[in-house]
């Protein structure tokens, strides 16, 4: 009897140490999602301001000239050189899914760093691909070591 | 007290009643629907000035040219002879409005796929950058065939000529813009006499949709 009883306290406890344990975690998690929300939002404004003319609204670029961001593998494969051409632009060829391109990509060094990363989590996010947030201050310690600044 | 087989008359008799004005209903819509048509049918507007000489009319067309397309082939006025064409000015290094209106005019040259008297003539305003070579690989790769689609250079000031002159089109040099000039996105659409027959905004869908049915309705006229 007082063996079961002792059992019930010890599972309590162990429950409410759970469940405390859980609390703040899932507050982080909320505020998380809500931080996603405004990265992704301010990245679809600047995509369609700084980036769509040529990729195009849905991702799907034109021809051999503008290379897709829908299901990229160079995408994929390069998140950090993908960074560094939103704000410094690229040039010379690209392989994107088997395809070749080669067509100069001007940057857009006027971008900050926090309007970087949503833009960012904003095309790594879209027409089906996924990714978690780019925050900024991946973004920063990524541009800060492109090769040509 | 009426029997049912006369019953059946006077409901018939209603039915017909009905019938007709259905009919009468049906007849004024389709005659105002025609009507409508015809109305809309009235040949596309000839524009720029034009003169009366004795009894002819003369109308602006586009003066004299001679540019080098992107198989280095030499292309002018007779390029076109018997053909309706559609211009437009660009440059390739440009990000504003020409990625877009390079989307629409690919849905103007897909469109027209099966009209061998439609062709396009797009110039570039930038003429030191964008070499034959360059516009070689551009067109290439945005899948357009020379014979159908001219990316045309030449000497600076002869296309910012014909642009302002003939086509009614801004192009110039501006150091000021980001990318270094100014221009207008508008597509021009040029009839077999080389007569301007319509001018669209060639980044606006919609305006291109409407030059895709004028091109349609200037080959009827032009028969
Ligand atoms: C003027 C047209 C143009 C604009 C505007 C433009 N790009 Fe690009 N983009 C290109 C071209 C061309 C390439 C290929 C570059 C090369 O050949 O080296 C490219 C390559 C890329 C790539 C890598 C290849 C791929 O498809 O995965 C990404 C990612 C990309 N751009 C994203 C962007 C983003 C984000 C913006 C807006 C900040 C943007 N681009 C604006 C033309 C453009």
């Amino acid at each position: 009897m007082k063996s079961s009883r002792m059992l019930i306290f010890i599972l309590t406890s162990i429950l409410v140490w759970i469940v405390a344990a859980c609390v703040p975690d899932n507050q982080n998690k909320s505020e998380d999602s809500v931080k996603f929300q405004q990265y992704y939002v301010e990245g679809e404004r600047l995509y369609k301001v700084y980036c769509s003319n040529c990729h195009q609204s849905d991702g799907s670029g034109l021809g051999r000239l503008y290379p897709p961001l829908v299901r990229s593998d160079f995408m994929q494969k390069n998140l950090a050189e993908v960074i560094c051409l939103i704000k410094y632009g690229r040039k010379g060829e690209l392989w994107v899914n088997g395809v070749m391109y080669n067509q100069p990509m001007k940057g857009n060094p006027g971008l900050t760093e926090l309007e970087v990363a949503e833009i960012a989590t904003y095309i790594y996010n879209s027409w089906g691909n996924v990714h978690d947030r780019v925050e900024v201050a991946e973004a920063s310690s990524i541009l800060a070591a492109c090769p040509d600044r | 007290m009426l029997d049912t087989r006369s019953q059946t008359l006077i409901i018939r008799i209603n039915k017909l009643r009905q019938y007709q004005v259905n009919r009468l209903l049906l007849c004024t819509l389709t005659t105002l629907f025609l009507l409508s048509c015809q109305m809309n049918e009235k040949p596309l507007p000839i524009f720029g000035e034009r003169e009366v000489v004795g009894t002819d009319t003369v109308y602006h067309t586009i003066a004299p040219f001679a540019f080098v397309d992107q198989d280095s082939s030499l292309v002018t006025n007779e390029t076109f002879k018997d053909n309706i064409y559609v211009a437009d000015f660009f440059f390739t290094s440009c990000r504003t409005i020409c990625p877009i209106m390079k989307t629409q005019m690919l849905r103007v040259y897909n469109a027209t796929a099966e009209m061998p008297d439609v062709k396009i003539l797009s110039h570039t305003i930038d003429p030191e950058y964008d070499t034959v070579a360059l516009l070689h690989d551009f067109a290439n790769r945005l899948g357009a065939e020379s014979n159908r689609w001219h990316f045309v250079t030449g000497v600076k000031d002869s296309i910012y000529k014909i642009a302002q002159t003939s086509y009614f089109a801004t192009a110039m040099e501006d150091k000021s813009e980001p990318d270094g000039f100014i221009h207008s996105g508008a597509f021009l659409l040029l009839d077999k006499q080389q007569r301007i027959r319509g001018k669209y905004d060639g980044t606006k869908e919609e305006d291109v949709n409407r030059l895709i049915i004028d091109i349609k309705r200037l080959r009827r006229d032009e028969k």
